[in-house]
């Protein structure tokens, strides 16, 4: 998955665990930056009587570096606050839910937004409240209109959103955990020597009819960039992007309130930037490390990037498709590509029109060049597949990161920092067979761009 | 009590071990919650400034430890310090008194 329970510890936690990040130049409004983080992963649609909600006992932030040193220049904080308006119901709606101020809506979440920038912090949204989550006809009746009361414009030309919303992360988990048996190649698939399977067939959306919670801001390109020059080959219009969700350092369980009271500092317990990095990239032993880190740290992890572990499975577990990768593996040759595309971003002169460098630090964040506006035609495999709006350049609700990142591992992108490497051709076809338009919930062609949650009444 | 140097944490404890600690009681753990009033009635201990690693920017909120729940994780009996946490603060203290009651308390 993208990011969804990836560490031993963070998995345990799933209301501060990061799933997704997307930061793009919105196509409606191509002079705002779209951020999105989303956390809560693979939630059942029919989760009751307790729906989903943010934690109220956890921060959440996204971050922004423009001058790229790993250092966040602005964050931008969300602090949750759940209000009950009868605690003598078990119920979370005690009839239809026809606006965010019904009186039959029993438990509602509300939300401050707080902008941190030179030091100072600044409320710029104060007690927003949430959508409720999809629950069924009865329930929640017209739940893309009332999903859209939430959008609420605060100040400085910024949009917020926070609540639930459809999984737009697509991914096969049933293949991809068992030993990488991607569904359209698993008659190569060495298979243990139990010939399973002999033919190819179709992925399988994992993540097809779950919902997540995300919290998505549209900001001004013109507030988040450094001075400068802004054009699209200019360095200045890239900026770096995370989010991170904390928690004060001592939780202990108040047996007779019974509740848990919370002390002390908020520390980093969840990060996420490029899609995948802590799942794939990082060993078992180092993920809980890495979630508590920042951006600045990762020069240590840079080992792993530049010899991913992946690659030198994929030939071993599917024999004799891979024999330039296998070849490139044993050389024990760094992944210079890999490397630049997720620990530094790509310098001009290696993809023609193209930079989202922000110098030597080496700093895993998504990275986007605001000067590329969007296109007419995205296309989901973005960057790869000669659509310089996608990613590795920030992400787009649609991108297909899994394959992306399936054949920049696999070898696609080494010729980008070696021009004599030939990549093997199952490495410009492998996938997990899926793509965006097979996605059930959709996505939307505004704000918050992903689509409405599925209900729980709908959903088996 | 003397202040001494006190050597700075590489790392800060993990809310897991936090929540591991305070369950354990022993020589080498001892986490406390009481109340405010109830500690600032001990001996003058030395109050240390916390390690602030990676304190998260947007979570600052000084005012709100008054009347909050006081909590003291004694992560090494033989350091002489505690590690004190109350509202969004982190204070260290260095009171091997204080510890040495503590752990004969818990015996």
């Amino acid at each position: 998955m993208s990011s969804h329970r990836e560490a031993p510890e963070i998995s345990k936690d799933p209301v501060a665990d990061s799933t997704d990040v997307y930061a793009f130049v919105s196509p409606d409004r191509p002079d705002t930056v779209t951020l999105i983080a989303n956390y809560i992963p693979l939630q059942g649609p029919a989760g009751g009587p307790n729906f989903y909600s943010f934690g109220d006992d956890v921060l959440y932030e996204i971050h922004i570096d423009n001058d790229g040193d790993g250092q966040d220049n602005i964050t931008y904080a969300f602090h949750f606050q759940t209000k009950l308006r009868d605690p003598n119901t078990f119920l979370y709606n005690t009839g239809p839910i026809l606006s965010l101020d019904s009186p039959n809506w029993n438990s509602r979440q509300f939300y401050n937004v707080t902008r941190i920038q030179h030091g100072k912090s600044v409320m710029i949204g104060e007690n927003l409240p949430c959508p409720p989550c999809n629950i069924g006809p009865l329930s929640t009746p017209n739940y893309a209109t009332l999903a859209n009361e939430a959008v609420h414009e605060i100040a400085d030309g910024i949009r917020v959103f926070a609540g639930q919303r459809a999984e737009g992360f697509y991914v096969d988990l049933g293949s991809i955990f068992d030993l990488a048996n991607l569904r359209p190649f698993e008659e190569l698939h060495a298979q243990y020597g139990m010939h399973v399977f002999s033919k190819p067939a179709d992925g399988v959306n994992a993540t097809a009819q779950l919902n997540v919670h995300s919290i998505a801001i549209q900001i001004p390109t013109s507030e988040l960039l450094r001075p400068g020059k802004h054009g699209e080959s200019d360095p200045a219009s890239v900026i770096g992007v995370w989010t991170t969700a904390g928690r004060q350092q001592v939780t202990l369980w108040d047996d007779r309130r019974g509740e848990s009271v919370d002390s002390g500092p908020f520390r980093q317990v969840s990060r996420l930037g490029n899609p995948l990095f802590n799942e794939v990239l990082v060993p078992l032993g180092s993920k809980d490390l890495w979630n508590s880190l920042p951006p600045t740290d990762d020069k240590r992890f840079a080992p792993y990037v530049a010899h991913p572990e992946l690659a030198g499975l994929l030939p071993a577990l599917y024999p004799g498709v891979f024999p330039n990768l296998q070849t490139l593996v044993k050389a024990g040759t760094a992944r210079a590509d890999l490397e630049a595309i997720l620990l530094t971003g790509i310098p001009s002169g290696i993809v023609k029109g193209f930079q989202n460098y922000t110098g030597p630090v080496q700093a895993d964040m998504l990275r986007l060049n605001t000067a590329i506006k969007p296109p007419e035609k995205p296309n989901a495999l973005g960057v790869i597949g000669g659509d310089l709006a996608g990613f590795p350049n920030g992400r787009r609700v649609f991108d297909d990161v899994v394959t992306i990142e399936l054949r920049a591992i696999a070898g696609v992108t080494v010729p980008l920092v070696d021009p004599t490497y030939k990549p093997d051709a199952a490495a410009g076809a492998i996938t997990d067979g899926l793509t965006a338009t097979g996605v059930p919930g959709g996505y939307l062609d505004h704000f918050p761009y992903l689509g409405v949650p599925h209900s729980g009444f709908s959903t088996p | 009590m003397p202040a001494q140097s006190h050597p700075e944490p590489t790392e800060g404890p993990s809310r897991r071990s936090m929540l591991r600690g305070a369950g354990a009681v022993g020589a080498v753990g001892i986490a406390a919650a009481v109340g405010v009033g109830a500690a600032s009635g001990g001996a003058a201990a030395a109050t240390l400034p916390a390690a602030n690693n990676r304190a998260v920017a947007g979570a600052e909120h000084p005012a709100d430890a008054a009347g909050a729940p006081l909590v003291v994780y004694l992560r090494d009996a033989a350091s002489g310090e505690l590690d004190v946490f109350s509202g969004t603060s982190h204070t260290v203290i260095r009171d091997p008194a204080l510890v040495a009651r503590l752990t004969h308390a818990v015996r």
